[in-house]
C-alpha cells in the first residue's frame, strides 16, 4: 500500500537540516533533553534518525542498498513515534513517518523481520490479540453490571493491552462514563485488535484484513461514536483507518470525553492521596500522531505545489489539553511539565521492545530521568503501552499511573 | 581502494566498537548529500564518533599513517560535510557536545563542536547573554558556524558576523598535532584570540572558514553579547503555529518598503550612524512569503501579493533595555525612514514579524525556505562596505532575467538580502534562488547561473563571494582578494602535505 516510490518527493527533498533530530526552538529549554529521536539519542549515527531512514529508504528503492547486517533491527528499533515527522513538518512539506512506514512495508516483504514482530502477526491472525492469549479472555472478565446500554450507538473500545493486562483501566473508563451519564456499550467477543500494530510494522495485508473487518463491524452496527480506552488504538483509528476507507463514526479518547464531562459539570474530582507534584507523559498516538488522516491523491508540481491541496498532519491538533485539564482539576494536584512535552514529547520506547528489548528499556529510563527532573514523584500517562514501558524496572524508577484510573479514583461522589 | 581491515581495527581501538561503523546502511545515512549542490559525492568508508580531542588526534594520525582522507561533520547540513572522494573516513563530532564553560565575568562560552544552537542559546539566555546565531536550524553546530563558515546572521547590524567572535581555539592539525591559539596557548585562558600566544585565526579559518581543510577544531571559545530581553522566552501554541511573546515595550519590529536600492543604502547607513536597532536588513521577498506560510500551496497563494506589495522590504528590529530607550530609537528610526522614502507595510504582514522575531526567525522558521520543492541555493555570501554591496545587488539585474524569464530559476529577481553589520561598517549579501529539481536540466542551469554570477563579480571587481575552502570559486576569484587562493594553497600544503583533511571539492 505504502510503496516506497510514493515518497520519492520526500526522499528528494531532505537536505539533512537536522530538524528531525532536535527539539523545535519553541520547546527549547537548555542543553539537556534537547534531542527528540530515541534511536539517534542512543546510537548517534545519522542513519539512526528520520533523515537517515529516509536515506536508507531511498537507497533500498534504488537498489543500491540491501537488507541484512542489522538493518532490519534498526528499522524496527525506531519506535515510529513521529517526533521526526512533526518537527520536520514545522518547516517542510515532507512525509517522514509515512516514508519510514513504507520502508517497513518493503522490509516486511523483502527483509527478515525480527521474530517477535512475526509472532505478533501470528497472534492477531489466530486469536485477534497481540499476545496470542485466548480470545475469550478478552471479555470474559467484564462484569455483567458494567452499566452498558446494549442499544447505545456509542462503543467503548478497550483494545488488547487494556483488555488483557490493564483491566482496571477498562473498569475505570466505564466508571467515568457512568458517572458522566454517557450511554455506551462494549463489543465484548466481537472486539478484535485494532490492527494498528500490524500497520505500523508494515504488515499491511494483515492490517488491512483486520481493519476492514473492524470497519465493517462498526459500520454494520451503526456505531456513531467510538471511545477508546487506549491512546494507541485512538491514534490508529484516527490516523490509519482512513487510509483503508471512509470512517463514518467519530473517534474519541476517554480523556477527551472526560474533559468534556468535566466542563459540563457532570464530573467532579476530590483530593487524592498523592505526595508532591506529578508530571504527564504525552503518548505519541494520543498526542502528535492523533490527527485524522485525510487521504490525498494528486500531483506534486514544480516548487512544491500539491494539486489538489493536501491536508497535512502536523501534530498541532493532538490531544494535549484534555489530560492536562483533567489533572489540574484534581484538588491539590500539582502538574509539572517535562522539558519535552506535547508535540515534542520524547517517546517511552514501548514499541522498540519487539526489535530491541535493551534499547526499549534505555529509552523508557531516559524518559523517566526527564520526568524525575521536574521534581515529580509520579508520572501520569494515558496509554497502557506507555504505562507498561515506564513501569519497567530499571534506572530512574518512579511510579507510573494511568490517567483513567487516577480519575476514577478521584471521582467525587462516585460509586465504589 | 577501500580502507583496509587493519586501518579499521586501529580506528576501532580508539573509539570502541560502538562508535565506528562501516555497515552499508550506516554509511547510507551520510551518503546522500545536500541535494542542492552539484558536487560529486562518494560513500565514506567508515563513520567514526570520537568522544574527546585525544581521540580525534589519534584518528587523524591513523588516517595519516594509512593515507586515508578525513572529513569532519556534525549536523551534516553543510555541503562540505560529506565524503567527496574514495578512501575517506567521516569523523562525526556529535559526541563531543559539552558546554565546557560559560564565563559570565569575561563574557565567553567554551564549547565543543557537538553543541547545537538549540542547546546553547537557552543556556546563555538564562544567564542574560546571547550570541550571534547563523541561520542553520536548531541542530546546527555553533562551533562550526564560528570557525568554519563566515557565520553571517540576521542580527549582525547591532553585532557582527560569528567568526568575529571567535576567541581561543583548540584544534588538531591535519597531521595530528594539537594546536592552541591565542591566550589559550600560554595557559592564560580562553579569553583572547590573538595573544599572548600565536594569533592564528586567519590560518585556521581562512578568509571566511576553511571547512575543515586546515584541521579539526575540537573546542573554541566564543564571545557573548548581553541579552536585551527576558531570560526565558515565553511561547504559546503548538507546531507549526507557535508564537513568541517578547515585551512589546522593549521589542518592536518595523518593516518598510522602498522603491530603490539607493534609498535602502541611505537608510541603512543612517540607521547605522545613529547606532540604533538590533537587526537591519533588506530582506528576501520570496523567502519572506515562504516563512509566513505553512505549506508550499499557501506560499503560492500569498506570493503574488508579496511580490506586488513588498518587492524591497527593509526589516528593522528595535530591542532596548527600557521603554524610554525604545521611544528614543523609534523616534530616530521614523525620521530616517521618512527622509529616505520608506513606507511602512500593511499591519497584517508586519505583525508576523513581531510574533517571530527572535531565535525562531533566525534558526527555525527560515528553514521553510526549503519547502519549495527542495531546489534552492544561496550564492554570493560575501561582504564589503554597504555601498559596495548595494552595487553588487544592483548588478544582479544584469544577468538574472535571462534565467527568471526563461523559467530556469524561480521568477523572483529581487530575492537577495543585504544585511549590514557593525552598525553599517560592513554589509553582507546573499542571493537566494529556487529552482525546479524535477527539471532534468536544473543541474546545468544552476551551474551556469552560479558561473554567470561569479563572472559578473569578476567583471566589476566586486567582493561579493565568500571564499572559504579551496575550491573552484576561490581559484577563480582569489585574485580579487589579494591572491588569497595562493596563500591558502601554500598554507594547506604546509599543514596538510598529503591533502587528507577535507580534500578540495571539485564541482
Amino acid at each position: 500500500m505504502e510503496k516506497l516510490s510514493n515518497y520519492k518527493y520526500t526522499m528528494d527533498q531532505c537536505n539533512h537540516c537536522g530538524q528531525c533530530k532536535w527539539i523545535h526552538p519553541s520547546g527549547m529549554h537548555g542543553w539537556d533533553y534537547s534531542e527528540i529521536c530515541p534511536i539517534f539519542h542512543e546510537y548517534g549515527f545519522d542513519a539512526c534518525s528520520g533523515q537517515g531512514l529516509i536515506n536508507i529508504a531511498k537507497e533500498i528503492m534504488n537498489g543500491t542498498l540491501q537488507y541484512g547486517d542489522g538493518l532490519e533491527k534498526m528499522i524496527y528499533s525506531c519506535t515510529a513515534c513521529g517526533a521526526c515527522d512533526i518537527n520536520c513538518k514545522s518547516v517542510r512539506d515532507m512525509e517522514v513517518l509515512d516514508c519510514i512506514l513504507a520502508l517497513r512495508e518493503d522490509c516486511a516483504v523483502n527483509g527478515t523481520l525480527p521474530e517477535a514482530i512475526t509472532e505478533r502477526k501470528k497472534n492477531i491472525g489466530e486469536s485477534h490479540n497481540i499476545y496470542g492469549l485466548p480470545h475469550s479472555d478478552r471479555w470474559n472478565w467484564i462484569p455483567k453490571d458494567c452499566g452498558e446500554d446494549p442499544n447505545s450507538d456509542t462503543v467503548l473500545f478497550l483494545g488488547c493491552a487494556v483488555s488483557y493486562r490493564q483491566r482496571e483501566t477498562a473498569l475505570a473508563a466505564m466508571k467515568l462514563l457512568r458517572a458522566g451519564g454517557v450511554s455506551f456499550r462494549l463489543l465484548r467477543e466481537e472486539e478484535w485488535c485494532c490492527g494498528g500494530i500490524l500497520w505500523r510494522n508494515g504488515q499491511t495485508d494483515a492490517a488491512e484484513k483486520v481493519i476492514r473487518r473492524n470497519m465493517d463491524l462498526l459500520h454494520g452496527q451503526g456505531v456513531r461514536t467510538l471511545i477508546t480506552a487506549c491512546g494507541e488504538c485512538f491514534g490508529f483509528f484516527r490516523g490509519a483507518y482512513p487510509k483503508f476507507g471512509a470512517v463514518s463514526f467519530r473517534v474519541r479518547h476517554i480523556s477527551e470525553v472526560a474533559a468534556e464531562l468535566l466542563e459540563k459539570g457532570k464530573l467532579a474530582f476530590h483530593k487524592l492521596d498523592i505526595d508532591g507534584p506529578v508530571t504527564y507523559h504525552d503518548p505519541c498516538l494520543l498526542g502528535r500522531l492523533s490527527e485524522e488522516y485525510v487521504p490525498w491523491k494528486g500531483t506534486i508540481h514544480s516548487y512544491g505545489l500539491h494539486e489538489p491541496e493536501k491536508v497535512w498532519r502536523r501534530g498541532e491538533y493532538g490531544v494535549y489539553d484534555a489530560p492536562r485539564m483533567l489533572l489540574r482539576s484534581i484538588p491539590g494536584l500539582e502538574l509539572r511539565e517535562m522539558p519535552r512535552n506535547c508535540e515534542n514529547a520524547f517517546c517511552c520506547g514501548a514499541h522498540a521492545k519487539d526489535a530491541d528489548q535493551e534499547f526499549a528499556l534505555k529509552t523508557a529510563a531516559e524518559r523517566r530521568r526527564e520526568a524525575k527532573s521536574t521534581g515529580a514523584g509520579c508520572v501520569i500517562t494515558a496509554c497502557p503501552f506507555c504505562e507498561e514501558a515506564l513501569s519497567e524496572p530499571g534506572e530512574n524508577a518512579l511510579p507510573c499511573v494511568e490517567l483513567t484510573r487516577l480519575l476514577a479514583d478521584a471521582l467525587e461522589g462516585g460509586e465504589e | 581502494m577501500s580502507m583496509t581491515l587493519e586501518a579499521y581495527k586501529e580506528l576501532e581501538a580508539v573509539v570502541g566498537e560502538r562508535n565506528i561503523s562501516n555497515k552499508p546502511w550506516v554509511l547510507a545515512g551520510n551518503r546522500a548529500r545536500t541535494p542542492e549542490y552539484p558536487f560529486e559525492y562518494h560513500s565514506p568508508d567508515a563513520i567514526i564518533l570520537p568522544g574527546c580531542t585525544e581521540e580525534v588526534q589519534e584518528i587523524v594520525r591513523i588516517c595519516n599513517r594509512h593515507r586515508i582522507c578525513f572529513v569532519v561533520t556534525v549536523s551534516g547540513a553543510s555541503v562540505d560535510a560529506y565524503a567527496n572522494r574514495g578512501d575517506t573516513v567521516l569523523i562525526d563530532l556529535r559526541r563531543m557536545n559539552r558546554i565546557v564553560e560559560i564565563n559570565e565575568e569575561d563574557r565567553y562560552a567554551v564549547i565543543e563542536p557537538g553543541v547545537r544552537h538549540v542547546q546553547l542559546y537557552p543556556e546563555l539566555r538564562k544567564k542574560g547573554f546571547t550570541y550571534v546565531t547563523a541561520a542553520v536550524g536548531p541542530g546546527g553546530s555553533v562551533l562550526a558556524n564560528y570557525t568554519s563558515t563566515s557565520g553571517d546572521n540576521h542580527n549582525q547590524h547591532g553585532a557582527s558576523r560569528a567568526n568575529r567572535y571567535l576567541l581561543g581555539v583548540e584544534m588538531v592539525t591535519p597531521e595530528g598535532e594539537i594546536l592552541r591559539t591565542g591566550s589559550l596557548q600560554t595557559g592564560s585562558g580562553w579569553f583572547c584570540p590573538d595573544g599572548p600566544g600565536p594569533g592564528l585565526r586567519g590560518l585556521i579559518k581562512g578568509f571566511f572558514g576553511s571547512h575543515g581543510q586546515m584541521g579539526i577544531i575540537t573546542r573554541a571559545a566564543i564571545a557573548l553579547n548581553p541579552c536585551k530581553g527576558p531570560r526565558e522566552i515565553r511561547t504559546e501554541g503548538h507546531s507549526p503555529h507557535q508564537h513568541i511573546y517578547l515585551d512589546s515595550e522593549c521589542s518592536k519590529v518595523r518593516v518598510f518598503n522602498y522603491k530603490s536600492l539607493d534609498d535602502v543604502r541611505e537608510a541603512m547607513l543612517r540607521i547605522g550612524e545613529a547606532e540604533i536597532g538590533s537587526t537591519v536588513m533588506k530582506f528576501f521577498y520570496l523567502t519572506l512569503a515562504v516563512m509566513m506560510t505553512d505549506s508550499a500551496n499557501e506560499f503560492h497563494k500569498l506570493w503574488p501579493r508579496i511580490r506586488r506589495e513588498l518587492p524591497m522590504p527593509l526589516v528593522v528590529h528595535l530591542a532596548t533595555e527600557s521603554p524610554e530607550e525604545m521611544a528614543y530609537e523609534e523616534g530616530i528610526l521614523n525620521d530616517i525612514v521618512e527622509e529616505t522614502g520608506g513606507v511602512r507595510i500593511a499591519p497584517d504582514l508586519e505583525n508576523w514579524w513581531n510574533e517571530h522575531m527572535d531565535f525562531f526567525m533566525v534558526v527555525s522558521v527560515l528553514q521553510r525556505t526549503l519547502r519549495l520543492g527542495g531546489g534552492w541555493m544561496p550564492i554570493k555570501l560575501g561582504a564589503d562596505s554597504v555601498s559596495h554591496i548595494v552595487e553588487v545587488g544592483k548588478s544582479i539585474s544584469e544577468f538574472i532575467y535571462d534565467y527568471t524569464d526563461t523559467g530556469k530559476i524561480f521568477d523572483a529577481p529581487e530575492n537577495f538580502q543585504i544585511v549590514p553589520m557593525e552598525y553599517g561598517h560592513f554589509a553582507h549579501i546573499e542571493l537566494l534562488f529556487m529552482y525546479d529539481r524535477t527539471d532534468p536540466n536544473s543541474g546545468k542551469n544552476v551551474a551556469e547561473f552560479r558561473k554567470t554570477s561569479r563572472y559578473t563579480d569578476l567583471k566589476h571587481h566586486y567582493h561579493a563571494e565568500t571564499l572559504g575552502c579551496l575550491n573552484e570559486t576561490t581559484e577563480l576569484l582569489g585574485p580579487l582578494y589579494c591572491n588569497y587562493h595562493l596563500w591558502m594553497r601554500a598554507l594547506k600544503n604546509a599543514f596538510d602535505p598529503e591533502n587528507l583533511a577535507n580534500p578540495i571539492l571539485k564541482e
